[in-house]
């Protein structure tokens, strides 16, 4: 398969453009790759590792919104990077790119799942496959963690959101409805002290 | 148009705007709606399907495909699809245009600088939940130190190199793949 990967400058102001086919072809391979809960770490590898349409803080903006706002991540994610990076055809590009391949694995797997399910291969292999995707994920959260601004309150919400959904298994929807205003105000509040 | 067609948009278009943090949010919702409400599916038929969505790449919500085929065939899975993406992905292209195009403000950068704390600590409460369930169940102790090898390969690699997602995904399988045939 072609590697091509386009050198862009990273960090742009304006963030950088490609074409809706560019980001139909990258949605495409992100699409078929992402298993085991790491699509999001997997799109963050196209657009910013090897693409370069965005850098990191971009990215988690795009992140947070498609996380916030209901519907898949996976789908909501493609539509706001395509969106961002080629116009509207890049957005449906995105989705379309996204949604294919996995809409063809699964019907597949659907179709030959009883009989891929009674082999232990299956599942010994789907777990190699969802460590290659955690491995992905901590990746994306190591890169963006470096360039988050360095503020008491930064840590202090990451760290929370992390110990009461991830540790404490709290559910996640009640704990982003209050961390997100907290986050938000306090935001606003350091940005008028420092003004 | 066909009754069961009309049935399965009419199931997953509101759940779609009531998904939020992905498909976690409605599975339950979907699963009474199509086997207590709508009698499509049985329990266990959903279970299985369940699984399936699970083990396959993609949005968790594709879930959506596989009870539309199993109850109107292939367009089944189509309308199906549309019912669960199309309303959501409306939504987010009207915010995220508005978003992209409004100019910077004190609120719009306060909105930004406080969302993306919280997305960081949702990336790695998801990493810790997905090896918690993949190790949960795993009475055998090299296989753990097996997955948490790979992860850490796998991170290194994903964060010093430039190697395609696609590319390090099916070596990873295909060596699991091996390493079962010639050790297990």
């Amino acid at each position: 398969m072609a590697e091509e990967i386009e050198q862009k400058p990273a960090d742009r102001p304006d963030g950088a453009r490609g074409s809706a086919f560019d980001v139909l072809m990258s949605f495409l391979k992100v699409g078929g790759s992402a298993f085991g809960g790491s699509t999001q770490a997997m799109v963050f590898r196209e657009v910013v590792d090897r693409r370069q349409w965005m850098n990191e803080e971009q990215f988690i903006i795009g992140q947070a919104i498609a996380q916030v706002l209901p519907g898949a991540n996976p789908v909501n994610l493609a539509l706001y990077m395509g969106l961002k990076v080629a116009g509207g055809l890049g957005a449906a590009a995105a989705v379309f790119g996204m949604v294919i391949p996995a809409f063809c694995i699964i019907m597949a797997m659907g179709f030959a799942y009883q009989e891929l399910s009674s082999l232990p291969v299956t599942s010994f292999v789907l777990h190699g496959v969802a460590a290659a995707g955690v491995g992905a994920t901590v990746s994306q959260g190591l890169k963006t963690t470096r360039k988050l601004p360095k503020r008491a309150s930064t840590f202090i919400v990451g760290a929370a959101v992390f110990i009461t959904i991830g540790l404490l298994h709290w559910p996640m929807i009640p704990v982003v409805l209050v961390a997100v205003p907290v986050s938000i105000a306090w935001a606003y509040v350091e940005a008028q002290r420092a003004a | 148009m066909d009754n069961k067609l009309l049935g399965l948009f009419v199931v997953f278009a509101p759940l779609s705007l009531l998904s939020f943090g992905g498909g976690q949010a409605i599975v339950a919702d979907i699963q009474y709606q199509t086997v207590s409400v709508h009698g499509y599916l049985t329990n266990a038929q959903f279970a299985d399907l369940f699984a399936v969505s699970r083990a396959a790449p993609g949005p968790s919500t594709l879930i959506a495909a596989l009870i539309g085929y199993q109850v109107a065939g292939f367009w089944g899975a189509i309308v199906a699809c549309l019912g669960i993406y199309v309303p959501s992905s409306l939504l987010v292209y009207g915010i995220a245009s508005w978003w992209q195009k409004h100019k910077t403000s004190p609120i719009k950068i306060a909105v930004e600088r406080g969302l993306a704390p919280v997305a960081v600590g949702l990336i790695f409460a998801g990493a810790l939940a997905v090896v918690r369930a993949a190790l949960a169940n795993e009475p055998n102790n090299i296989i753990v130190a097996l997955e948490l090898v790979t992860l850490a390969i796998c991170c290194s690699i994903f964060y010093f190199s430039k190697i395609g997602s696609y590319t390090v995904v099916f070596a990873t399988g295909g060596i699991f793949f091996l390493i079962h045939l010639l050790a297990f």
